[in-house]
């Protein structure tokens, strides 16, 4: 382009731009704003599901029905570990056998420490179903509990006979969890 | 070189920025040569024209249609939580979008036929640049709120769409006045596409319900595809630390600028009708096209379906291994009904098609152009002579992933001798329902400048602007023989 011809291009680009900015203004705007937005969703998802029927808790021998460990990996993924900053588990447990059990429900870090527990003892059938909230965060217990989990161990001891039937028609002891935790993503 | 990095700079700029452009004000206006790029077929005087490299035509909007920046950053006081919850996340639909595009001349140019003087061609090439993305509605829901109060609702995922794509093209038109009522025009293009991304045929949902077994079910169905050409390339680049990264870029984007990116074709067609001397009206068709995706391809698939709650364990099966990780086993399970998978395949993509008509009444006095005709305003002839006013309406369709968006316009232009034009219109459109647009031709001796900005009133507060465009070009034109 030619000096010249450059010189026009560059005075009439110059007035135009000129023209809108003297006859335009704009309200106030304040971008830090931004670093006051809290992204803070909250999940809730289905956890564990365990059921141990009659039948198998009268064919083991001794008191003891099972002890189980269960590699639970999604509190430790990296994203929810790091972002979570409150929630609960809530279970729900429901026995229709005929004996009394005692459950308990263990939180294991990487080095199989217990981090937390929870326990059900449970009536024989009939019995109500049994729902329990626990809290963790600010307002409940260490949500680190939460963080550090990566095990859970089931354990169910049976406190009554190895004989008697339930009337119900397929009996059998079930532990339902969920959770519902607050990630602070930004 | 200091051209080729200033071109490469705005690309990657607008690249940010992020679909065609209604270019209402330089439309059917024929004083200004870029006309007939959103016409062929509109009437030509000119005996030959070049625009300046580089400046004869530079356009660029950018739009959104639910939302402003003063929206959500205005200094008044009201939490910005608040503000995005109640104006983005819940005031926004999924046919609500952002979209933007640019447009810079590379070359233009167009002369009359020596042997066939009622013929004229036109060629150049221009760098396009073009995205547009819909606010995907349900997916931010589910980011910023999360599942845990919406049992039952259905997260719908076809709210991912978004496309976009930077391409240079080729072009070489015709247009024919046939007789003293009608003007045709047909416009070849040649795409060379230098990266592109697509993301718009997806289907499926995420929901929540309660579970048949445990406490809640969670469902994905998914039939997600993300497309994308000429990405990896630039990504290589922008990793490799062995190179020098603007020379290796600035080579890549020379060679995809010239035919070394993904080719394809397309057509623009367009008319001019005299009704009678006065009342003229104008069709065209631009970018009827496609391109075909086969280098560097980098694609992603995420298709199936499944509805998980939790682990489950029934015992006895769970009992005697140990080792065995509940968890990774679901995610492994997930992960088999539903592959999240990588391709090459190719894939065509069609150009964003757009239609404008317009009809127009001219009238008063009756001002000679520099045509070179043997013509006169006493008789039908309607060559030679324009008259100094023209008011009319124009319609604008382009074809969008959402189905056509329209833009309809009132104008009104006034022709000031040889020397200046003026053109003012009033568009109403998914944008604004306010949009006053203003531009003017100058013409110094051969010397052609033209500028038009839409949207006048959003300067009094640029703030709660959606919609910001402009065009602006200079040009070299000639009447005389040579």
């Amino acid at each position: 382009m030619s000096c010249m011809m450059r010189k026009i291009f560059n005075h009439f680009l110059f007035s135009i731009g000129a023209m809108l900015l003297l006859n335009s203004c704009a309200e106030e705007l304040n971008f830090n704003q931004i670093d006051d937005l809290n992204i803070v969703p909250e999940v809730e998802a289905s956890l564990l599901y365990v059921e141990s029927s009659e039948r198998l808790i009268n064919a083991t021998i001794g008191n003891e029905v099972y002890t189980q460990k269960f590699g639970f990996g999604a509190f430790n993924e990296k994203f929810f570990a790091e972002k979570v900053i409150s929630g609960s588990i809530t279970y729900i447990v429901e026995n229709t056998t005929s004996k009394n059990l005692d459950i308990l429900v263990e939180f294991l870090d990487d080095a199989d420490a217990v981090l937390d527990t929870e326990q059900f003892v449970l009536q024989p059938e009939p019995t109500a179903v049994l729902q329990r909230e626990i809290a963790y965060g600010p307002s409940g217990r260490n949500i680190d509990i939460i963080r550090n989990t990566v095990t859970l161990k089931i354990s169910a001891i049976n406190l009554g006979d190895n004989t008697s039937e339930s009337s119900v028609e397929n009996p059998k002891v079930i532990v339902k969890s969920s959770g519902k935790f607050k990630l602070k993503v930004k | 070189m200091r051209i080729v990095q200033f071109v490469f700079v705005t690309i990657l700029m607008a690249c940010f920025s992020v679909c065609g452009q209604n270019k209402q004000l330089l439309y059917d206006f024929i004083e200004v040569p870029q006309a007939l790029m959103v016409n062929p077929g509109m009437k030509t005087s000119y005996q030959w024209y070049a625009g300046v490299p580089l400046f004869s035509g530079i356009s660029f909007q950018v739009g959104s249609s639910g939302i402003s920046v003063g929206d959500v950053f205005a200094n008044d006081g009201r939490d910005i939580n608040d503000k995005i919850r109640d104006r983005v996340i819940h005031g926004l639909t999924p046919r609500d979008e952002i979209s933007g595009t640019y447009q810079i001349e590379l070359l233009s140019g167009g002369f009359r036929g020596r042997k066939r003087p009622n013929n004229f061609y036109s060629f150049g090439v221009y760098n396009e640049g073009d995205g547009i993305g819909y606010w995907p509605r349900d997916l931010v829901i589910l980011g910023f709120e999360g599942n845990a109060d919406y049992l039952g609702r259905r997260f719908n995922l076809s709210h991912i769409k978004a496309r976009g794509e930077i391409v240079n093209v080729f072009h070489f038109g015709i247009n024919r006045k046939l007789n003293n009522k009608l003007t045709v025009g047909a416009r070849g293009k040649l795409y060379s596409s230098v990266l592109n991304f697509t993301t718009t045929n997806n289907k499926g949902y995420f929901v929540t319900t309660e579970g048949e077994r445990n406490v809640f079910a969670h469902t994905l169905v998914a039939d997600l595809e993300h497309k994308t050409s000429g990405l990896n390339g630039i990504k290589a680049i922008l990793d490799d630390d062995t190179v020098a990264k603007r020379k290796a870029l600035l080579d890549l984007m020379k060679k995809r600028f010239l035919f070394g990116g993904n080719l394809g074709v397309g057509v623009d067609l367009g008319f001019t009708y005299n009704l009678d001397k006065q009342i003229v009206i104008t069709g065209s068709v631009l970018d009827l096209g496609f391109i075909y995706h086969n280098k560097d391809i980098n694609s992603y698939s995420l298709k199936g379906e499944a509805t998980i709650e939790g682990v489950e364990i029934i015992l006895p099966d769970g009992i005697g291994d140990p080792d065995r990780d509940f968890w990774q086993n679901l995610v492994d399970d997930i992960e088999e009904v539903i592959p999240f998978e990588n391709n090459k395949k190719s894939y065509l993509t069609f150009r964003p098609t757009k239609l404008n008509g317009s009809i127009r009444y001219n009238y008063g006095e009756q001002i000679k152009t520099k045509e070179v005709c043997e013509c006169s305003y006493k008789t039908d002839d309607t060559n030679g002579y324009v008259y100094a006013n023209s008011i009319g309406g124009q319609l604008y369709v382009i074809n969008r992933p959402r189905g056509p968006q329209m833009a309809l316009t009132a104008f009104y232009q006034r022709r000031f001798g040889n020397v200046l034009a003026v053109k003012t219109t009033y568009t109403v459109d998914k944008y604004s329902y306010t949009n006053i647009g203003f531009g003017g031709s100058l013409q110094l001796g051969k010397v052609n400048m033209y500028a038009m900005v839409d949207n006048l009133l959003a300067y009094r507060n640029l703030a709660r602007t959606r919609y910001a465009s402009f065009q602006l070009g200079i040009n070299i034109i000639s009447w005389g023989k040579k």
